[in-house]
């Protein structure tokens, strides 16, 4: 009881201090604007992209087009209309992205035709495409054109890869902006004295604990605000089609944000209090900074290409690799929900050693002065 | 009460604690004293808990120290550090919060003792904004927020000018008038002598003299005469059977005797030399007990 009041008083230290910092508060706005921006701008100045290009194949029944063209309008749609010869035609100007899409529907109005698209087909083409045919057949039963994806998407379809890849990244800046909070975090009071006082009442894992808590908070917020933002723009912008796994993506994401972080950061903050001075303690870190920089070229470079692959399998239970490749593989779906399950308990273990190690390499640095200490002599130092 | 007893503490090759043993008893000022390097930031230390003694223990009240008898204690360390970007009445409130007072009484502690200061009007401002000797004082509050029942404090009036020292002084003498214990390290040993009951000497680890002052004074053998006596020079004494000239500066000399000495003796052959001045008699100062201790320990 008493202990968790403690750590949370320190987390809740770390909240308040720097969550009102000017520099927080602007780091938040400013990546808000760049993705907002980065959705929106280019929506509205690239606004011509929004004209959906449609080809009638063959002969098209008389009225079609006008009757495309007022379903258009009723869309607030811009569609533009061309004529192709024949289905091949259609399918050489899909594959080559001149059109959208191509609609083949009989002269006589006899049955209600087919939508050809290539990949997946857009809801509003779609809409007016159906809405035109439907008018044009009225009295007949009120069926849309067939639709036939010419190239239907599979399962590691690209969207997939560049969503896995922009979370890793995202994730890795996130571990290490906010690890190097910790970090100098610790060598500050260390350089300012004031652990002595904490310590005299805190114990050295309660507040490393407390640290990393609090930090990561911080650290949630803002990756929380940054995909809510991510999400919502591109919705907005009508840019991006989120793929169905996007929720549990988000989920994975987070859930793997929160081990990485606590891993990670807990390992710099330990690593922290072997440094005198604040130049010293990215020197002191370069361990875990390096080590973690490797697992995610590993990551990126291999399990993308191989996600079932036995590197992959082995990364996947490995603490300084699961929070890069399990969320990556999860992406593309190349994971079996055991393998997810042991690896979090892995992970979590492996957390709670590095809180009693940690702790111990900080306690027997963080009250020596003098230059920076070795940590073995840390180790040996405290007990 | 606390009681320190055998400590020792090594640092690889270097003993830092060689069987220390005092106590330091409710309601009274005891001055730790000790050349650099004799082991008072480490006793300290293994009072709180930030070192781990090899041998011996800390006792409070009788019984072993464990982390909540610390969180009553109130620690002012020689390396003076609070959060230099905190604001002053937060950082209190933490660290009352830190030694298990509900968010309200610390509040109003904090408050009570930055009034108490004259600090009241810079309870927003960041610490690092203050003036150093302010920042002092916030240190002391830091150590006091939540009314200790032993303060331990390291060189506490160590960069302090004298309304420094005086404010100090005042707010240690009324914490032990209060009950509360209080042991402080200095090396200012005059001042020592008028604010402590109680002084403890150590030495390389070693406790060499322990004890109210006023015995440990009475109990050396050695007095002072200081005589000054108009235009003698250094003519006086003539005989010094029984003293030895300390030294001189103009008319006055300072003589060492013993304890059984004829004193009226002494002063009829300073008035047959002149006229007298000054003839004052008494037990050394602590300054000189301190020399004394640490020699004989050495």
């Amino acid at each position: 009881m008493r202990r968790t009041t403690v750590v949370w008083l320190v987390a809740r230290r770390e909240i308040l201090e720097r969550g009102r910092s000017r520099s927080y508060l602007l780091s938040l706005l400013f990546t808000v604007f760049l993705l907002v921006a980065g959705f929106v701008l280019p929506a509205l100045v690239m606004g011509d992209a929004s004209t959906l290009r449609l080809a009638l194949v063959g002969d098209a029944p008389a009225g079609l087009q006008p009757a495309l063209a007022a379903t258009a309008k009723a869309y607030d749609a811009k569609l533009e209309i061309s004529a192709v010869p024949d289905r091949r035609a259609a399918e050489v100007a899909l594959a080559a992205k001149a059109i959208d899409g191509a609609l083949q529907v009989p002269a006589d109005l006899s049955s209600a035709g087919t939508l050809l698209v290539q990949q997946r087909v857009d809801a509003t083409l779609q809409g007016i495409t159906g809405g035109a045919v439907i008018a044009l057949r009225a009295g007949s039963t009120a069926v849309p054109p067939a639709m036939e994806v010419l190239d239907p998407p599979r399962d590691s379809d690209t969207t997939a890869i560049i969503f896995a890849n922009a979370g890793i990244i995202l994730m890795f800046i996130g571990i290490f902006t906010y690890g190097t909070w910790v970090l100098t975090g610790v060598v500050e009071e260390k350089q300012s004295r004031v652990v002595e006082v904490i310590l005299s009442t805190v114990r050295p894992r309660d507040l490393l604990m407390g640290k990393v808590l609090g930090i990561g908070v911080l650290a949630i917020a803002q990756l929380v605000v940054l995909v809510a933002a991510g999400i919502t723009a591109s919705q907005l912008s009508g840019r991006l089609v989120l793929p169905p796994t996007t929720l549990g993506a988000v989920i994975q994401l987070l859930t793997w944000f929160i081990l990485g972080f606590a891993f990670y950061s807990t390992a710099m903050g330990a690593l922290g209090a072997l440094a005198s001075r604040p130049d010293e303690a990215n020197n002191a870190a370069m361990p875990v900074t390096m080590s973690a920089t490797l697992f995610y070229i590993l990551s990126i470079v291999f399990v993308t290409q191989e996600p079932s692959g036995v590197l992959a399998r082995v990364l996947t239970f490995l603490p300084l690799s699961a929070p890069m490749v399990v969320p990556l593989r999860a992406a593309l779906g190349a994971i079996e929900p055991w393998e997810v399950v042991a690896s979090i308990a892995v992970m979590v273990a492996a957390i709670l050693l590095l809180f009693e190690a940690g702790a111990r390499v900080y306690a027997g640095a963080v009250l020596q002065g003098g230059g920076r200490m070795k940590l073995r002599d840390a180790w040996r130092a405290s007990r | 009460m606390l009681e320190i007893r055998g400590l020792t503490k090594r640092y690889g090759p270097v003993t830092a604690l060689d069987g220390a043993t005092f106590a330091a008893r409710p309601g009274r000022l005891l001055g730790f004293l000790g050349p650099n390097g004799a082991g008072k930031t480490t006793t300290m230390r293994c009072v709180f808990g930030l070192a781990t003694p090899d041998e011996g223990e800390v006792r409070w009240d009788g019984r072993p120290i464990d982390a909540t008898t610390r969180l009553r204690f109130g620690y002012m360390p020689e390396q003076r550090g609070l959060y230099p970007r905190m604001r002053v009445a937060e950082q209190l409130v933490y660290f009352g919060r830190q030694h298990g007072m509900p968010a309200r009484d610390a509040r109003l502690r904090a408050g009570a003792w930055l009034e108490r200061f004259g600090l009241t009007d810079r309870a927003k401002s960041k610490l690092e904004d203050l003036s150093h000797g302010n920042q002092q004082r916030v240190q002391l509050a830091t150590a006091l927020v939540h009314d200790p029942v032993l303060l331990v404090l390291d060189e506490p009036f160590s960069g302090l000018d004298p309304l420094g020292v005086a404010t100090m002084a005042e707010v240690v003498r009324e914490r032990a008038a209060a009950g509360v214990g209080v042991v402080f390290s200095s090396h200012q040993l005059d001042l020592v002598e008028e604010v402590c009951e109680d002084v403890v000497i150590i030495s390389r680890g070693r406790v060499v003299a322990a004890g109210a002052i006023d015995e440990l004074k009475s109990a050396s053998g050695r007095r002072h005469l200081d005589v000054e006596i108009a235009g003698a020079g250094s003519s006086w004494p003539a005989d010094a059977a029984g003293a030895a000239i300390l030294g001189r500066s103009g008319d006055a000399v300072r003589l060492l005797v013993d304890e059984t000495v004829d004193l009226g003796e002494l002063l009829a052959s300073a008035r047959a030399a002149g006229e007298v001045r000054r003839f004052s008699y008494g037990p050394p100062k602590l300054s000189e007990l301190f020399m004394e201790a640490v020699e004989a320990g050495a």
